[in-house]
C-alpha cells in the first residue's frame, strides 16, 4: 500500500467513525458502539500502517516521536491529575448541616454546586483536546529541534 | 558532535538521497546530522563510516561546550 493511499484509508476510517458517532447520538443508541468502533478502528489503522510499502521511519522520526510523547506525557499526567484531584473532591463532598440553618431558618442554605456528571464528559473532551494539542505541539517543536525544516543545499 | 559527511559525500560522489537510501534513513536525517541538528545513533554512525570505508573517528569528531575534542 502506498503512503497517500493509507491517508486516504485513515480519512475514509475517520468519515465512518464520525458517521457512526452521528447515528449513536441521534438515535440513542449506548455508547458501547461508537466505543467498540473506535477501538476497532484503530486497530484496523495499525493494521494498515504496517502495509505500507514507501514509508520510511528512521531513528531521528522515531526519536522525535518519543520526545514528543514523553513530553506530552509529563505535562498532562499534572494537568490530569490536578483535574482528577477536584473530581474525587467533588464525590465526596458531604453536605453539611450549617449552624446558619439554626440561627437564620428563613435564609435558604444552597448546597455546594457539584460537578455534574455530563460536565465532567465535556471535561474529559476537553483533557483529550489538551493532550492532543500537546502532542502536536511538542512534536512540531522537536521535529524543528532535530532538523526537519532545514533547508538543502544540494 | 561535528562531522564530515558531507565532504567523504563529495568525495564518493554521492547526493544525500544515495548516502539515505544505502544506510537506509530519510534524506531529512542525513540533512539534519550534516548540520549538526541531529546526533546520530552509534548504530547509524558506524553504518555512515562503514560506507565510506573509513573509521568512525574520521568522519564524526565529539564537541563538548564549542571545544572540539578529536576522539583519535
Amino acid at each position: 500500500m502506498k503512503k497517500n493511499t493509507f491517508y486516504l484509508f485513515g480519512g475514509c476510517i475517520a468519515l465512518v467513525l464520525l458517521a457512526i458517532f452521528w447515528y449513536s447520538v441521534e438515535t440513542h443508541l449506548p455508547p458501547l458502539l461508537i466505543e467498540s468502533a473506535f477501538i476497532i478502528a484503530i486497530g484496523i489503522s495499525y493494521l494498515a500502517r504496517k502495509k505500507v510499502t514507501d514509508l520510511i521511519e528512521d531513528e531521528r522520526s522515531a526519536r522525535i516521536t518519543e520526545k514528543a510523547a514523553l513530553r506530552t506525557f509529563q505535562v498532562f499526567w499534572v494537568v490530569f491529575c490536578a483535574i482528577s484531584i477536584g473530581a474525587v473532591m467533588n464525590m465526596l463532598y458531604i453536605p453539611q448541616l450549617p449552624r446558619q440553618r439554626f440561627s437564620e431558618p428563613s435564609q435558604e442554605i444552597l448546597p455546594r454546586e457539584i460537578l455534574p456528571p455530563r460536565m465532567m464528559g465535556y471535561l474529559q473532551l476537553g483533557l483529550l483536546c489538551l493532550m492532543i494539542f500537546l502532542y502536536v505541539g511538542f512534536r512540531i517543536y522537536y521535529a524543528r529541534k532535530y532538523g526537519d525544516w532545514e533547508t538543502d543545499e544540494e | 558532535m561535528k562531522n564530515k559527511i558531507k565532504v567523504f559525500r563529495a568525495m564518493h560522489d554521492l547526493t544525500q538521497e544515495d548516502l539515505a537510501q544505502i544506510v537506509g534513513v530519510t534524506r531529512q536525517t542525513i540533512l539534519a546530522i550534516e548540520k549538526g541538528k541531529y546526533v546520530p545513533s552509534l548504530d547509524l554512525a558506524f553504518k555512515i563510516a562503514r560506507h565510506f570505508k573509513v573509521n568512525i573517528e574520521e568522519v564524526f569528531t565529539y564537541s563538548e561546550e564549542g571545544r572540539t575534542i578529536d576522539v583519535d
